[in-house]
Formats: C-alpha cells, structure tokens, sequence
C-alpha cells in the first residue's frame, strides 16, 4: 500500500475580500461495504509527449488492461489523472477531450452520442486533476492540440 | 485585473522506491489571454439527499464556447464508501470518493450537453463543495412558471 497526496491550493484577489483555499487528499482505491480503500499503489509514471500536428488523438487509452486488471478497471475505481501543458504559450492549447478521437476530427464539434466531447482548454502552464473512470465502455482521455508547433504535454495515471 | 493562483503538489514517499514530488502552479487567465480570470461563483457548498443527477452549472441556450472556465468539485463526505460520479453530458469523467476533489478547465462548448453534472451514491444526505472561475456564463433566462 503506497501513500501518495495530492494538495491543491488556490488564492485570489478576484472579489473584494479575497479567498484562498487549500485541500489535501490521499489518493485511495474505492471503498465499499467490504472493502476497504488502502492507497493507490500502481501508476503510469509521469509521461511526457510532445505534438508536431493537430490530429487529435488518444492520450490514455481505456480497457481492462491499459490501466489495472479487468476488475479494477469497473466503474468504481477511484483512479486519478494528471496533465499539465508544459507550455508556457497564452494562446497555444489542447483541448482535453472524453470519449475516441478519430484522427483528425475536431473536438469542438461534438454532440452526445457523438465519438467525443470536449471537457476543457489547457493553455501553457495550465493542469487538471480529474478522477479517472477508466472503462473500455466509458471512453479514452482524448488530446487535440490547437497548432501543429511543437508543444508537450505531462500527464501521469494513478490507478487501481 | 484579477491575479488568481492554483497550484499543485503531488507527494508520495512509498509510491516508488524513490520519494515522489511533483510541483506545479499556474496563474488562471482568460482564454487567449494574459489577463487574468475575474468571475467566480464562489465556493459553494450542497447538501444532496436523493441519488439524482443533478447539475451544478447548466450551460443554457446561449453558450460561452472557448472562454475558460476553471472547476473545483470536492465530495466532502466522511463516509469511505459515499461518492459522487461527476460527468460531462453523457461522459462519465469519474467517481470523487469521500474526500477525493478535481481540478479542470471546463468548456461551455454546447448547451447542456456540456453541463457538469453530480450525482451522490447515497440518499442520506451527502456534502459537496464546488466552485466556478470564470471568464463568463450565460444565466438561464428566469421563469415564473
């Protein structure tokens, strides 16, 4: 059992007052009835890959082997994605996407029951946490960059 | 101009045979843009007592597609096994167990089908905290009736 947390802070001048918040977790598998949650204890590694095109791609591939065993890979696994733009542009992005890329095809055209669906822009510098669902059926973590220049990106899996 | 910071930091000492730390922090600008983010909807805090899904910003007719949008979702339960699955339209993006948040930026990229939604594991009544930073959102027209 491995013990690995993740702590987010964030502090504002947005409104009058100001705000700052900070939250930690400790990244646990899921728990039931009969079972307890000890730490996530497999991972993907930090993984960096730079882009050349706009093609829009599976950046985390989903199914029952990619990421932990057939049964871990259900849809309870608490898992847990990091990516971050290594970039430092203000107008370059990806744009980080659920569902199967299909070459080319934009991201920005989805609909339900369409390939994909765009969860949101990543400018440089720019980073999402997001538990991961994982299962073949549900979709892979699709990746578009917005220029064919030369831009990388990090991302690291936590798994069940 | 509003200066907002969001910073990360990943740690673990058994994860690997080597001690695990990684550090990130940005500074959360309109799209495009070098000025900073400056609506928010503040932190918000739910108390849900039906396993429904619900959502927790609705994207109306008109849309914000390609603003950015940044989202804070925290299940703040104290029950191990309570969580909620967090989607985006008919995408399921995953389960925040007890305790468990996320952070990502959100496009409002068609109405309602970009909607983020929640919905609890139990009916007993189940704490979530969430918050929106923004650089616009469209409010649904008010109705009456």
């Amino acid at each position: 059992m491995a013990t690995t947390q993740a702590t987010l802070t964030i502090g504002s001048d947005i409104t009058d007052y100001g705000f700052s918040l900070s939250k930690t977790m400790t990244m646990t598998k899921h728990t039931t009835a009969t079972r307890v949650g000890d730490g996530l204890e497999f991972t993907s590694g930090l993984v960096r890959r730079t882009f050349t095109s706009t093609d829009h791609i599976d950046l985390i591939t989903s199914g029952a082997q990619n990421y932990g065993t057939p049964t871990a890979s259900d849809s309870n696994a608490a898992n847990k994605i990091y990516i971050k733009n290594t970039g430092t542009s203000s107008t370059d992005f990806f744009e980080i996407g659920l569902g199967t890329s299909s070459g080319s095809d934009t991201a920005t055209t989805d609909a339900i029951g369409g390939t994909h669906l765009a969860l949101g822009k990543l400018y440089g510098g720019d980073w999402l946490l997001i538990p991961g669902h994982l299962k073949a059926t549900v979709g892979d973590i699709t990746i578009k960059p917005s220029t064919a220049e030369k831009m990388s990106v990090e991302y690291m899996v936590f798994f069940e | 101009m509003a200066t907002t910071t969001a910073s990360l930091s990943l740690t673990s000492v058994d994860l690997f045979d080597d001690n695990l730390s990684i550090t990130t922090s940005n500074t959360l600008n309109k799209a495009g843009l070098t000025e900073g983010l400056d609506q928010t909807t503040g932190l918000n805090k739910t108390y849900l007592t039906a396993t429904t899904n619900v959502d927790i910003i609705t994207v109306p007719g008109a849309t914000k597609d390609g603003k950015q949008n940044f989202v804070y979702i925290c299940n703040s339960s104290e029950i191990a096994s309570e969580y909620i699955v967090v989607s985006i339209g008919d995408k399921v993006i995953g389960r925040l167990y007890a305790g468990d948040f996320m952070w990502t930026p959100w496009n409002q990229q068609a109405a309602h089908i970009s909607d983020l939604e929640i919905a609890p594991s139990v009916a007993t009544g189940m704490w979530v905290e969430y918050m929106i930073i923004n650089e616009g959102v469209v409010l649904a027209s008010s109705a009456d009736s």
